[in-house]
């Protein structure tokens, strides 16, 4: 989860956060070099004795700051585009999970083997224990097996919501009447978490999102046990 | 212990306020490269001329080539060991799951004799 006054990403817990983050670095170093060179543009403009009233054109100067912006672009562009294929491709997921938005909670279907589903909701600040955390803990949190291909298909029961986990890469929205798929996949065990990220009325701040990743053996005895108290 | 290591994540040094030079893998090596580039070239290019604001120049063109070149070089090298890294992983992780059946691609299961 974030830390206070945090800025930057949080941790990659997929395969596709880490890309994400490398490419974020990539586009970063590029603009730091581009204010850099507009910096010392700046103050070699401003420093310099010369001047010359009567330029008019001058074509080497003119395809220099038209091909190396396209070059930037390009170099930019490129690992761009390799990341939003990779997100898209088709993945044979092990397991599919619905995530159906409420206000103000999320309620998770595991229907593939046996009919689990349960509701999701905030821990009131009043009743967190030490060690919790305000305004992100929930009482039953999104439990899947770790190393596995998820896939999440979330849509909304009343008004627009968004299923967010940033330390997942995972964010998509949830619309009524229509059922949108995002997948992805834990690559360490953990608990991570994320907050609904589509206005969606008063208590739009309080309805968090938790996936806890844990071994296949532990996410079997967690199901079983699911569905004997349901 | 862990606090050490998440104080130490928070106070990464953020150049020009963009740049988080310390959690950034190879940006430290990128912009060390660069100013040893750009020192070198301006000097030459002003031993060579006695032109300061011309060397200036020169100097911060070797800054901007060295540390785009480090960058790029050291980022492709990463990205190869990170696939390289992927890919034992999962050959880790296949070995255990498949060895001593007919998957297993190292080592075959032995055949067995028929009995008389």
């Amino acid at each position: 989860m974030a830390h206070p006054s945090q800025l930057g990403f949080q941790d990659a817990a997929s395969p596709v956060m880490e890309e994400l983050l490398h490419f974020h670095d990539h586009a970063l170093m590029i603009v730091l070099l581009i204010s850099t060179l507009v910096l010392y543009i700046i103050v070699a403009m401003v420093s310099t004795k010369l001047t010359n009233k009567y330029i008019l054109d001058s074509q080497e100067i003119e395809i220099v700051w038209t091909v190396l912006p396209a070059v930037i672009l390009i170099l930019i562009a490129l690992p761009s585009l390799r990341i939003l294929y990779l997100m898209d491709e088709i993945n044979d997921p092990h397991l599919t999970i619905k995530a159906m938005g409420h206000q103000w909670y999320w309620s998770y279907e595991y229907t593939d083997y046996e009919d689990l589903g349960f509701d999701s909701y905030m821990v009131p600040t009043q009743d967190l224990v030490p060690g919790q955390f305000r305004l992100l803990e929930t009482d039953h949190r999104m439990v899947v097996p770790v190393e596995s291909p998820i896939r999440v298909l979330v849509s909304a029961e009343d008004v627009l919501h968004s299923w967010a986990v940033p330390s997942l890469g995972v964010k998509m929205d949830a619309v009524p009447g229509r059922l949108n798929q995002t997948a992805f996949i834990a690559s360490r065990p953990g608990v991570f978490y994320g907050q609904c990220s589509e206005i969606c009325g008063a208590n739009h701040s309080f309805m968090p999102i938790v996936v806890e990743a844990v071994p296949l053996e532990h996410f079997e005895k967690w199901s079983t046990m699911m569905l004997e108290d349901a | 212990m862990a606090g050490e290591e998440e104080s130490d994540k928070k106070n990464g040094f953020k150049v020009l306020g963009i740049l988080d030079v310390q959690n950034t893998p190879c940006a430290r090596e990128a912009l060390l490269h660069g100013s040893g580039g750009s020192l070198a070239a301006g000097l030459l290019h002003f031993l060579a001329t006695s032109r300061v604001k011309r060397s200036f120049d020169v100097g911060f063109a070797g800054f901007m080539l060295t540390t785009l070149g480090s960058w790029f070089y050291c980022r492709i090298t990463n990205a190869q060991l990170r696939m390289q890294q992927r890919l034992i992983q999962d050959g880790i992780k296949n070995k255990v799951m498949y060895e001593g059946t007919s998957l297993d691609t190292i080592s075959k299961p032995k055949e067995q004799e028929p009995s008389l």
